[in-house]
């Protein structure tokens, strides 16, 4: 495959959290408006991330209902499914799609409508990302397989409560400058640590909340970018990789295979050295799995994640700042979006829009989304346009 | 979910899981491919029913159809050869629910089926 250069010309989101007023459709509309607004390039191809339309909406088809609504009728559109790594799954697609000439520009929206259901029907539509007939039957929610994974973590690695607040005390303090965020109030460890109890040891405010929301990117090659007024954000690597299905099975529970393998290879890909990557936008959907993807990407040693994120090593103005708008904690994790929201965020950094929550001199930024409890892991490096 | 379980009805009742051929090693849920050697001379076994708790929750907020037995125990059970279950432990008094307690497997109710109102059972496990 012959490779040349794609950038993400351009972003598009809605504001992550409640929109009782608004279909899946609309959601999808205004992120890829909104990216759309000012270009001259007419996309060829339509990708769709999302995890559960079906279930949350009642729909599927989005690809095709999207180019319809956008008046883009003709051209490709479809959707892409991998759990909670839906989004930027969407994008490697489009992505490799553009880079190696198969088209010269490409629509990537990540959209959920997950306010529609009821709390229980939200918990059994994420359960879908396991088993049905060994993790569903057994009566194990998605947070169950994570509060399993915390216990584990917090025995064999000796992290205390304390520690394992500090990733969502992070996201909170980050989130409070970010206008697109769910909830944009700081919190402290003892709020985390008294909240109520969801899968023992994890609390309420160990885990992502439920939200509404939709991201848009517009993927460029060498000829669209020359037609594109607004910033340019390089897409420099790109690699998603899988682990086996249920954490359970694993013999190692706290190595993210899949974190591990889309990390290098995708740091490989791009040509840019670890120690050249400015921020990190980690899919942080419970803590647990935040500090086990900071160890799986070398950013921590083992079990020194959470750790780490208490003395400050990823806060903002260290040398490298994690969940610069909020992480899926605060900022929200609509799962099928929240990939295309760390890319939205990556490209803020990188054009320097991104406001009060800017990391000064950023050049580079990696974005990690993972599907399951680290099954799926979509993980790219982008950098300013040269 | 009833034909889906009346399929596997066995899995859940003897804990039916797979052993490889080549290697001898031994997985549960069943696999088409052995996790060491890579053999896909798989075939089905019979699990032993006692091993020890890797590690365990208690889930206050359940799945749909579990309501009446929140909050429940639920662990990841290394059993006496090597293979691994995802399972909840009732009928145990919760200090003795911890890492490296020995449990042995039990079939129980599992749940109403909502729409079918069809008792489903399978294995669950208690402390011993
Ligand atoms: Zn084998």
């Amino acid at each position: 495959m012959a490779k040349s250069k794609a950038y993400v010309s351009s972003v598009g989101f809605t504001r992550v959290g409640d929109h009782w007023e608004r279909s899946i459709l609309d959601l999808a509309v205004e992120a890829s408006r909104k990216a759309l607004a000012g270009t001259r390039v007419r996309p060829q191809l339509i990708v769709v991330g999302n995890m559960f339309s079906s279930v949350g909406s009642g729909q599927e088809h989005l690809g095709a209902m999207l180019a319809s609504a956008l008046g883009l009728s003709g051209v490709a559109a479809y959707k892409v499914e991998a759990a909670c790594s839906s989004g930027a799954t969407a994008f490697n697609v489009a992505f490799n799609l553009v880079r190696s000439h198969a088209v010269d520009s490409a629509l990537v929206v990540g959209v959920e409508k997950m306010r529609d259901l009821e709390p229980e029907e939200v918990s059994q539509a994420l359960s879908m990302a396991e088993s049905a007939e060994y993790t569903q039957f057994v009566g194990a929610t998605f947070a169950s397989l994570n509060g399993l994974l915390a216990r584990y973590y917090m025995e064999k690695e000796g992290v205390t409560r304390d520690e394992l607040s500090a990733i969502p005390v992070l996201d909170h303090l980050n989130a409070v400058s970010a206008e697109h965020a769910q909830f944009r109030k700081a919190i402290s460890p003892e709020v985390v640590g008294r909240s109520s109890m969801v899968a023992d040891p994890l609390r309420l405010f160990d885990c992502a909340p439920v939200g509404d929301g939709a991201a848009a990117a517009l993927v460029v090659g060498d000829g669209g970018a020359s037609r594109t007024k607004k910033g340019l954000m390089e897409v420099m690597g790109a690699k998603v990789s899988t682990a086996e299905f249920s954490m359970y099975e694993r013999d190692d529970m706290l190595d993210f295979r899949a974190t591990r393998a889309a990390f290098e290879g995708a740091v490989k890909d791009s040509g840019v050295p670890r120690k050249k990557i400015d921020a990190l936008e980690i899919h942080d959907a419970f803590s647990v799995v935040g500090a086990l993807s900071l160890e799986a990407m070398g950013f921590s040693k083992r079990g020194m994640g959470a750790k780490d994120a208490k003395a400050g090593k990823f806060s903002r103005g260290s040398e490298i700042p994690i969940n610069t708008f909020g992480g899926l904690k605060a900022r929200g994790h609509p799962v099928g979006a929240t990939g295309m929201y760390q890319i939205a965020e990556a490209y803020m950094q990188l054009t320097d829009s991104a406001g009060k929550n800017q990391v000064e001199g950023a050049e580079h930024v990696l974005t990690q989304n993972v599907g399951g409890v680290d099954t799926t892991s979509a993980v790219h490096v982008f950098g300013r346009a040269a | 979910m009833t034909i889906q379980y009346w399929r596997i009805r066995d899995r859940y009742y003897r804990l039916i899981g797979s052993k490889c051929q080549n290697c001898g090693d031994e997985f549960f849920p069943p696999v088409y491919r052995c996790r060491g050697c890579g053999s896909e001379k798989i075939k089905d076994k019979e699990m032993p029913k006692t091993g020890k708790i890797l590690t365990y929750t208690q889930l206050h907020e359940p799945l749909p159809g579990f309501e009446a037995q929140a909050p429940y125990y639920l662990a990841v059970v290394r059993l006496s050869n090597g293979a691994r279950v995802l399972s909840q432990v009732v009928d145990s008094p919760a200090e003795k629910v911890r890492t490296g307690a020995k449990v042995s497997a039990t079939v129980r109710r599992v749940r109403v089926d909502g729409d079918s109102g069809q008792i489903v059972y399978g294995y669950k496990f208690v402390v011993s």
